[in-house]
C-alpha cells in the first residue's frame, strides 16, 4: 500500500520530471562554487561563464566535489552524457571551455572519488543545491516519505539498528538520543541542527551545507518526526554566509513544496524550521553553550545533568545533532539499516567525512568508511606530502585531540580515542605536517588555541590553559626545566578533571600526546 | 554618543524586527553589528531596553563572542589565518610580511590581525580583506587588493 507521504512525494517528483525535460537536450555546465573555491576565483568563473553561455547550454552553480586542490572546477556534460572536467579554471579559460564542450578534458586529474565511499557527500558538486527538483530526481526525500509512513518507534529502531553515532565528535548513538528526548514527558520538544563547526581544521559541514543542503534538512525532518519534535532550529556558524544562504533557500523551497510546515507531505505531521547564526568561538559548538547562545546568554556551557534531551532549549527536551549525522539518516530510511551497516568497521558503521589539510598534495573533503587507516587517508586520498617531503606527524581531531607521529599512520579511524594519550577522531579533521614544521610548535599552537578560546567559566580551564602555554614557551625558548614537564602533566590532568565542557576536559590532549610521542624531544628541552 | 533620534529610530526598528524575547538578543546584536560595523554602547543599551535585558548582561553576552566587537574597527582589516593547516603552508611568513608591508593601524587605515582558523584549510594559506576571503594567498595578492582599496 502506498502511503500518503509517498503519494505526495511521487506527485512532486512527477512535476520535477516535467520541468527537467526543458534541459534534456542541452549541454550542462556545472561550476563548483563553495566558500573555499570562491576564495580562489570560482565565483568570477561562474559570472564569466554565465555572460557567455550559448543557447544550447545551461549553467548550474553547485557546491564543490571536495577536490579543493583543483578548485575552481567546471564539469561539462553534453546531452549524450560525455563529460569533461576542467580544473584550476580561471576567467580567461572560459572561452575555451565553452568552445570545447564534449571534447577531451583540458586537464584531467586523477578521479577524486577513487578510494572514497560517498553516502553523505553523494551529489556534492554534481547537483544544484538550490534546486529542490534536482534533489528529488536524485532520490531525495524518499527517506522522509518512508519514515513518515512508519510509527515513530520504528524509525528510531531502524536508526538504532544502523549503528549510527553522532559525527560531531562525541559519537553518541543517534537513535538513543532521539528516544530519550521522545520519552521525556513534555508539552514540546526541540531539535537543534548543530552546524556551528567552529573547530580549526574542520570545514566539512560547510561543504555539505553548500553542496547538499536538502540532505541535512531531510535528515533533520526524519529526526524531528521520530523524536516527537515540531520545531527545528538550524544553528549555523557566524562566518558561513554561503552555507546560510543555501540552507535558507533549501528550507524555503521545502516549505513551498509542503515538505516543511503543516501536514508534511500529507502525513498529518507538523514542523517548523528556523535558522539561527552563531557569533564566533570554538566553545559555541559545545551543545549546552549553543543552547545558552540561542537563549540570549553568554557563550558559556551549562552543568550536565540535566542533559539537553531532558532539559535543553528553553528548558524543554532537546535533541542536538551534528549536520553530518543527520545527513547520514536519509539513506538509512531509504535503503534500510542493514545496507548502511554494511559499510564501516566492527567498531563503527557507516562513513566519516574527513577535512583533509596541511602540507598535502591533494587537500580537500573526502568521505571514507569507518576503519580506514590514516595512511590511506593521508597518502592515498591526500596524495602525500607536498614535494615528496617526509611527514613529521598528523594532527587529528583538532585542538581537543593531539598529534600522532608517522609511526602511527596505520591507525584506523574509529569513534572515540585513536590512542590512549588522548588523540581522538573528533569531528574528523586531519592536518598533515611536513618535516619543516616543528611538531612541538604545532602542539603549542593547539594549546594556545585552547587558552584563547576558554570561555572563563571554570577556573581550572581559564587559569590552567594559559599556564600550559607558558610552560611550553619556557621549554621551546630554551629556558625549560624538568619541573615544566611535571607542571604540564599536572595541569593536563587537573584541567581535564575539573572543567564543565569538552574544551577544558580535552585541553590536555595535545599536551599528553606530545608527552607520549615526542617525550624525548621535550625531555631534551627540559634539560635546558 | 548618539542623539535621541538615533536611539528612537533603532528602537523602532528593533521593535519591528525582533519579538521581545531574550532569545532574540544575539540576532539583534548581529543586526546592529551589520548596520554599524560594530556594537556602539548606546545601541547595546537600546537593544537591552527593547528586550528587557539589563545593559550589563547585554554587554556581558556581547563581549563573550569573538565575532562581535564593541570598538570601532579600522577602515580596513586584513586577517591572516595561522591555524595548523595554514602554518603548514607558510602562513607565519605571510603574516610577518603583511605586518611589515601593509600594517597602518596606527593611522586607522589597515589593521593586520591573526585569526586562529578561517575554516578553508584546503586552500591554505588564507587571508581575509574586510569581508572577502582569499585562498592560496600571497603577499602580492594582498598588496594588489590594498593598492586598489586604499592609496598605499
Amino acid at each position: 500500500m502506498t502511503s500518503h507521504a509517498q503519494r505526495a512525494l511521487d506527485a512532486l517528483k512527477a512535476s520535477a520530471t516535467q520541468r527537467a525535460v526543458a534541459h534534456s537536450d542541452m549541454t550542462r555546465i556545472v561550476v563548483q562554487v563553495g566558500h573555499c573555491s570562491a576564495a580562489v576565483g570560482a565565483d568570477q568563473v561562474a559570472k564569466a561563464l554565465a555572460s557567455q553561455v550559448p543557447d544550447s547550454s545551461y549553467i548550474v552553480t553547485t557546491g564543490c566535489d571536495g577536490a579543493c586542490y583543483d578548485a575552481p572546477r567546471v564539469v561539462v556534460t553534453s546531452p549524450d552524457g560525455a563529460r569533461s572536467t576542467f580544473s584550476g579554471v580561471k576567467t580567461e579559460h572560459v572561452g575555451r571551455i565553452l568552445g570545447s564542450s564534449g571534447l577531451p578534458t583540458q586537464y584531467e586529474s586523477a578521479d577524486p572519488y577513487v578510494g572514497q565511499h560517498r553516502i553523505v557527500l553523494d551529489g556534492c558538486g554534481e547537483i544544484d543545491p538550490t534546486s529542490l527538483d534536482e534533489y528529488l530526481l536524485a532520490g531525495g526525500y524518499s527517506g522522509l516519505a518512508s519514515a513518515l509512513a512508519k510509527p515513530q518507534e520504528k524509525v528510531i529502531d531502524e536508526v538504532k539498528a544502523s549503528g549510527l553515532r553522532g559525527r560531531g565528535g562525541a559519537y553518541f548513538p543517534a537513535g538513543m538520543k532521539w528516544e530519550s528526548a521522545r520519552k521525556f514527558p513534555s508539552p514540546d520538544r526541540y531539535l537543534v541542527v548543530n552546524c556551528e563547526e567552529g573547530e580549526p581544521g574542520i570545514f566539512k559541514d560547510r561543504h555539505l551545507m553548500e553542496g547538499m543542503p536538502h540532505r541535512i534538512i531531510e535528515g533533520a525532518l526524519i529526526a524531528a518526526y521520530a523524536a516527537g519534535v515540531h520545531s527545528i532550529y538550524i544553528y549555523i556558524n557566524a562566518e558561513a554566509d554561503l552555507s546560510t544562504e543555501r540552507m535558507k533557500q533549501a528550507v524555503d523551497q521545502a516549505a513551498r513544496a509542503g515538505i516543511i510546515g503543516e501536514d508534511v507531505l500529507g502525513s498529518g505531521y507538523n514542523v517548523s524550521v528556523t535558522l539561527r547564526r552563531g557569533a564566533g568561538g570554538y566553545v559555541c559548538g559545545e551543545e549546552t553553550t549553543l543552547l545558552n547562545t540561542m537563549e540570549g546568554d553568554r557563550r558559556e556551557p551549562r552543568l550536565r545533568p540535566p542533559f539537553p534531551t531532558e532539559a535543553g532549549l528553553f528548558g524543554r527536551p532537546t535533541v542536538i545533532n551534528n549536520a553530518e549525522t543527520l545527513a547520514s539518516v536519509p539513506v538509512i530510511m531509504a535503503h534500510g539499516a542493514a545496507a548502511f551497516a554494511e559499510t564501516g568497521s566492527e567498531k563503527a558503521t557507516g562513513t566519516k567525512v574527513i577535512s583533509l589539510s596541511g602540507a598535502l598534495e591533494r587537500p580537500g573533503v573526502v568521505e571514507v568508511p569507518m576503519g580506514t587507516t590514516l595512511r590511506e587517508i593521508v597518502f592515498g586520498l591526500g596524495g602525500g606530502i607536498i614535494g615528496g617531503k617526509a611527514i613529521a606527524g598528523v594532527a587529528v581531531g583538532g585542538p581537543s585531540s593531539g598529534i600522532l607521529p608517522d609511526s602511527m599512520l596505520e591507525t584506523a579511524i574509529a569513534p572515540g580515542m585513536l590512542h590512549e594519550s588522548g588523540v581522538m577522531l573528533g569531528a574528523g579533521g586531519v592536518i598533515a605536517l611536513d618535516e619543516n614544521v616543528d611538531v612541538l610548535e604545532a602542539v603549542r599552537s593547539l594549546a594556545k588555541y585552547n587558552a584563547d578560546e576558554s570561555c572563563g567559566k571554570c577556573t581550572p580551564c581559564r587559569e590552567g590553559t594559559p599556564r600550559m602555554v607558558d610552560a611550553l614557551d619556557r621549554l621551546l625558548s630554551g629556558a625549560g626545566s624538568p619541573g615544566d614537564l611535571d607542571e604540564l602533566r599536572g595541569l593536563a590532568e587537573v584541567v581535564g578533571a575539573a572543567s564543565l565542557c569538552g574544551l577544558g576536559q580535552a585541553a590536555g590532549g595535545p599536551i599528553n600526546s606530545a608527552l607520549h610521542f615526542f617525550g624525548d624531544e621535550l625531555a631534551a628541552l627540559a634539560k635546558g | 554618543m548618539a542623539d535621541r533620534t538615533q536611539r528612537n529610530e533603532l528602537r523602532a526598528t528593533l521593535r519591528e524586527r525582533f519579538p521581545r524575547e531574550r532569545s532574540q538578543l544575539l540576532p539583534a546584536l548581529q543586526y546592529i553589528q551589520d548596520e554599524h560595523g560594530y556594537l556602539p554602547g548606546w545601541a547595546m543599551e537600546v537593544a537591552g531596553w527593547h528586550l528587557g535585558i539589563p545593559s550589563s548582561e547585554v554587554y556581558g553576552a556581547a563581549t563573550s563572542y569573538t565575532e562581535l566587537s564593541t570598538s570601532e574597527p579600522a577602515s580596513h582589516v586584513i586577517k591572516i589565518c595561522t591555524g595548523l593547516g595554514c602554518r603548514a603552508n607558510g602562513s607565519l611568513e605571510l603574516l610577518e610580511r603583511t605586518k611589515q608591508e601593509l600594517d597602518s593601524a596606527d593611522d586607522g587605515n589597515v589593521a593586520v590581525e591573526e585569526v586562529p582558523c578561517g575554516y578553508m584549510c584546503a586552500v591554505a594559506p588564507v587571508a581575509k580583506w574586510d569581508h572577502d576571503w582569499i585562498g592560496r594567498a600571497t603577499i602580492d595578492d594582498l598588496k594588489a587588493i590594498a593598492r586598489e582599496a586604499t592609496s598605499i
